[in-house]
């Protein structure tokens, strides 16, 4: 009820600052413009389809490349401090270099291409991924691991019935860190040279002055990212069923 | 009579440090206990008394002595399970149902079915039948630690290691804990060593209770238990229960106060 509350007054101030305040179409536009322009690019012309799956590709390839690469190499991180020393300073290094500053460079490698976009969005998603993945099996699973040699469970099994599953939680909530970093990820890659997709569209949108259209990609981006946290968090529940019980309590 | 189930000869365990000496946790450890003896060791906080425990259980090493069980020498953790371990704390899996839990043990040692219906067995043993798909968030602490228990005895082990397994409950729960634990006992008849650090709990259970020094921990004395079987509450009143209390509670007094006494602790 006071999230209702919270968002209708946030439209409300919007509404109030756009029309009485600035009143100027130029700057910023009423969220009713925002809201019928939406629902006519939706329903009517439809000719916000081809942006929004231009842009979903990109994010789920860049999203699942990310868990591909991110979880195992988290794992073998925890797993060996071999693998550990060699990889955390290119990790730190990776991690605090802000993306942007790899865009150029990605698309000079890659082209004009999906390929580029994808490898942004991935350089986006992987490292939570990684180091959630990293934490879980390290850290949290110490107590864990002590039942399993006591039991006297072998490496593998080891790996299976106590390091794996007590990782699940971490891996999870890894992906939906990874989703608000993704969605940035997808509006930086079509800014360069995309001719399609959401980030594409807010850029055009801002060289014309174009504010409807402008906001209603901030607002797609928005759902998004509510939507992709939200489908997660299902399937952490379905994943971790002990898990939502515990943190009820 | 065979031998005796456990032997240690000597045990010694320090962590080297930064400096030139050392850490000793524990040191000339010798302890003898035989086939179905529940003997309990007790001393005060921090004595070493649960590294003790794990060097034997073989989670650590031990930095010199021997391990003997069955009169066979331990050499470091084998694939044998030998041993249950019955934790302190919150040791259950939580990604797992009660059943599951304590068939952990079996899997791999044992076909499914039959390590199941093992496992329903030693569940129903410390009365937790109809608990089998509960999770152990769903369990009171006093539940918790009789899966705790099952699944350290569903491997049928030659000795069961208990570390301070109700040191988390309420006094209520606990003494109706210990009541349990000696109604599984005599229908298992397992060899068990039991730490704690309460007197009267290692009195009520045992047959042998072994008073560890302050640390470096070593035995400092051991008392048999002159209590007949089978036991109950009403023991805690009998003036050899009472007295053996007061004489236990003195050295622990005296090793507290090596270390500069209760302030210190």
């Amino acid at each position: 009820m006071l999230k209702l509350i919270s968002i209708v007054g946030g439209l409300g101030c919007w509404h109030f600052l756009a029309v009485w305040v600035i009143n100027d179409s130029v700057l910023l536009v009423s969220p009713l413009v925002v809201i019928a322009k939406g629902y006519e690019m939706l329903f009517v012309t439809a000719d916000l389809y081809p942006h929004l799956f231009a842009s979903w590709w990109i994010f789920f390839y860049g999203m699942i490349l990310a868990t591909v690469v991110g979880v195992p190499v988290g794992f073998l991180m925890a797993l060996s401090p071999l693998v550990r020393d060699y990889v955390s300073p290119w990790m730190t290094a990776l991690y605090t270099t802000p993306r942007i500053a790899f865009a150029p460079v990605l698309l000079l490698w890659f082209g004009i291409d999906i390929g580029s976009r994808i490898a942004i969005v991935f350089l986006g998603c992987v490292f939570p991924i990684l180091i959630n993945s990293f934490y879980g099996m390290r850290v949290v699973s110490r107590d864990f691991v002590e039942v399993g040699r006591a039991f006297r469970l072998s490496g593998g099994r080891l790996f299976l019935k106590i390091l794996l599953p007590a990782s699940v939680p971490f891996i999870l909530a890894g992906l939906r860190l990874a989703v608000g970093r993704g969605l940035t990820g997808v509006a930086i890659a079509e800014w360069f040279g995309a001719t399609e997709g959401l980030g594409y569209l807010i850029f055009f949108a801002g060289q014309t002055l174009n504010m409807p259209i402008l906001f209603v990609g901030v607002a797609v981006f928005g759902v998004l990212g509510v939507l992709g946290f939200q489908i997660l968090k299902i399937i952490e529940d379905l994943a971790t069923p002990w898990k939502k019980e515990l943190e009820a309590k | 009579m065979a031998g005796p189930v456990l032997e240690l000869r000597n045990l010694r365990k320090e962590i080297p440090t930064a400096d030139q000496e050392p850490f000793v946790i524990f040191h000339n450890v010798s302890l003898t206990v035989r086939e179905g003896e529940f003997v309990s060791i007790v001393g005060p906080s921090g004595c070493g008394k649960t590294t003790l425990l794990r060097v034997i259980n073989g989670l650590l090493s031990p930095s010199s002595g021997q391990i003997f069980i069955d009169g066979k020498e331990q050499t470091g953790a084998g694939n044998d399970l030998v041993m249950g371990f019955v934790f302190q704390g919150a040791s259950l899996l939580p990604w797992r149902t009660s059943l599951k839990n304590v068939l952990l043990g079996l899997e791999g040692r044992k076909g499914p079915g039959e390590a199941e219906e093992i496992a329903r067995f030693y569940l129903n043993l410390v009365g937790l039948s109809g608990f089998e798909h509960h999770y152990p968030h769903q369990l009171s602490g006093g539940m918790q630690q009789r899966v705790n228990l099952a699944r350290a005895l569903v491997v049928d082990p030659r000795i069961l290691l208990m570390d301070e397994p109700f040191a988390s409950l309420d006094a209520q729960t606990r003494t109706f804990m210990q009541l349990e634990l000696l109604r599984i006992w005599s229908q298992t008849k397992k060899t068990v060593i039991f730490i704690t650090h309460m007197i009267s709990e290692a009195i009520l259970l045992s047959d042998r209770v072994i008073v560890f020094s302050h640390r470096p921990g070593k035995v400092r004395s051991e008392f048999a238990v002159p209590l007949a079987r089978p036991r109950t509450l009403d023991i805690k009143s009998d003036h050899r229960f009472v007295e053996l209390e007061n004489v236990v509670w003195k050295q622990i007094e005296e090793e507290v106060k090596i270390t500069g006494g209760f302030t210190q602790m």
